[in-house]
């Protein structure tokens, strides 16, 4: 795969010295420092907020746990950074053809495989790096917080909301090779993650389809997740394909 | 001399359009070719497909003997493109856009910071540190022209290196250029011909879709480019206008409001002798007789024939 090195140093450059640096780490970390003081008070805060409304009604809210910080971290990522996601990926490609830079290098000795495979191999390697970033600061917050944090189950929900993720970014690679516009491909993305997670509510699908991980996360948190194999191999499987048909009519699309 | 490029019957079609009608085209190794047409014409179409940025629909193109829709990376290792609208990484300086180029070409260490630099040198970049975002237009084109040879292209292809350039900028690319002159072959396409009078020594006329002409620069103008001849007589000019109408060299007879006659020939020789004898036998005294060839300008107008 001719130039995929010097291609896949140029992008993780451009992540190093440019505003991508900062988004999705910076939105994971946030969430990652206040997820677990947030649900430390959270209670507290609704007691508050009932008693002043004085309804009459009283609400007892059991003691926060370390359970709550880490749904509060799940939650976070299955909505909020998985928006991230889909809005950084939309443009991965058409962004590069819209500016004239694909031009520029693909006309060097720099494969179109090596050009979509390099752009997933750096989205991936961003998301990954911040997000067990983020997870290992929600673990030592909610330590600190909490005064325990086992990390198995942190480590678990958060494996397999990146399997989920893996594949919005094969599907957003795949988009943006289709797509010239940035906006359309992140609005198909939308209309992709709506109807995946209302899929999930479908038993066969959850158990068997990477459908299976929109409420997978908070469930390992709980206990009550089921086997994630075959959701977690089939994401991953999907990713690849949808890599492979990124690809395929990148090859084929004239520039 | 080899061919550094040839394309035979080369189409290509969008839809009801056809940007190439049958094109063939032979670019001499080691020649700086002006590929000149006017917007439309198909320039553009025709560089994206010698550099594999697009099929042709039917036809051949071939880069130093390899067919560039089948051996890419091999076509390309071998040539250096500058394309119409050059998109740069903004956020690089110059010498990291060079290096970045110089790894994809397969090139490091301390070979590529050579080279680096002598482009960095070649491209009046010495001491810019500042990132490519804040490049002038001029400085981005000149930066474009260096990238495209960070591997020694042995053919360099420029897509309207110039249009978009104030007279300084056009300047500077230029010297560029025709410093590459007899080291790599240049082809280079573009609308602008006092570029191609300048640093050029083959050129191209390309008119909807097909090269009408192809020749060295020297040849089109004596091939295409009819002498002109003015003339200022005493007394009225109309007389000699009608008998120099008749004559089987005159191509075109006009008569200027100062009373000049200007008369383009297709055999200056004949003329030279035939005028005077007109002159003469009309009973009109000889003012003034200058020759002059047409410049490509009006060459590429008559053969180019404004069409899209």
């Amino acid at each position: 795969m001719s130039g995929f090195g010097a291609f896949l140093g140029k992008e993780l450059g451009e992540i190093a010295r440019t505003w991508r640096l900062w988004v999705l780490p910076g939105i994971v970390l946030f969430l990652a420092l206040s997820g677990p003081p947030l649900a430390k008070v959270t209670p507290e805060l609704v007691g508050t907020l009932m008693s002043e409304q004085q309804t009459g009604v009283l609400l007892r809210l059991p003691d926060p746990t370390y359970v709550d910080a880490y749904l509060q971290w799940t939650k976070n990522l299955s909505q909020l950074v998985l928006f991230a996601v889909i809005i950084i990926s939309s443009g991965a490609i058409s962004s590069e053809r819209r500016s004239g830079t694909a031009v520029l290098v693909l006309t060097k000795p720099l494969s179109r495989r090596a050009f979509v495979l390099a752009k997933f191999v750096s989205h991936a390697a961003l998301l990954i790096t911040a997000v067990t970033l983020g997870a290992l600061v929600t673990w030592g917050v909610t330590y600190a917080v909490f005064g325990e944090a086992p990390l198995r189950p942190l480590a678990e929900a958060t494996g397999a909301w990146l399997a989920l993720a893996l594949l919005f970014v094969g599907l957003m690679l795949a988009l943006s090779a289709v797509m010239d516009s940035q906006s359309g491909a992140a609005g198909l993305g939308f209309v992709v993650f709506i109807a995946t997670s209302v899929g999930g509510l479908c038993r066969w699908a959850a158990e068997h389809k990477p459908a299976g991980l929109f409420g997978a996360p908070s469930d390992v948190v709980t206990g009550q997740a089921g086997p994630l194999g075959w959701p977690v191999v089939s994401a991953l499987a999907l990713t690849g394909a949808l890599v492979a048909a990124a690809t395929l009519v990148f090859v084929r699309r004239e520039l | 001399m080899s061919n550094a490029i040839e394309v035979r019957g080369l189409s290509k079609v969008y839809g009801e359009k056809r940007a190439l009608d049958g094109m063939n085209l032979d670019v001499p190794s080691g020649s700086v070719f002006g590929f000149l047409g006017p917007n439309g014409a198909g320039k553009t179409t025709t560089l994206r497909i010698l550099t594999g940025l697009a099929a042709p629909t039917t036809g051949e193109a071939r880069v130093f003997g390899r067919d560039v829709t089948r051996a890419t990376n091999e076509v390309r290792a071998d040539i250096g493109v500058l394309p119409d609208v050059p998109g740069f990484y903004e956020w690089m300086t110059g010498p990291e856009l060079l290096r970045f180029a110089g790894r994809l070409f397969g090139g490091g260490g301390p070979a590529l910071e050579r080279r680096v630099q002598a482009l960095v040198d070649l491209a009046g970049l010495s001491g810019v540190t500042s990132r490519i975002g804040g490049y002038s237009r001029g400085m981005r084109q000149r930066l474009g022209v260096a990238q495209a040879l960070i591997n020694a292209p042995k053919l360099l292809m420029l897509d309207e290196p110039t249009s978009a350039l104030d007279p300084i900028g056009r300047k500077e690319v230029l010297d560029m250029i025709a410093s590459l002159g007899g080291r790599t072959t240049v082809f280079f396409s573009t609308h602008i011909l006092s570029d191609v009078e300048r640093v050029c020594d083959h050129v191209a006329i390309l008119r909807g879709g097909r090269v009408v002409i192809q020749a060295t620069v020297g040849e089109l103008t004596s091939r295409h480019g009819d002498s002109r001849i003015d003339i200022e007589v005493t007394g009225p000019p109309g007389p000699l206008a009608d008998e120099l109408r008749s004559q089987p060299w005159a191509t075109e007879v006009g008569c200027e409001e100062s009373g000049t006659l200007s008369v383009k020939v297709d055999n200056l020789a004949a003329a030279r002798v035939e005028i005077p004898a007109a002159v003469a036998r009309l009973g009109l005294g000889l003012v003034r007789f200058e020759t002059g060839e047409r410049s490509l300008e009006e060459v590429f107008v008559d053969l180019a024939g404004g069409e899209e």
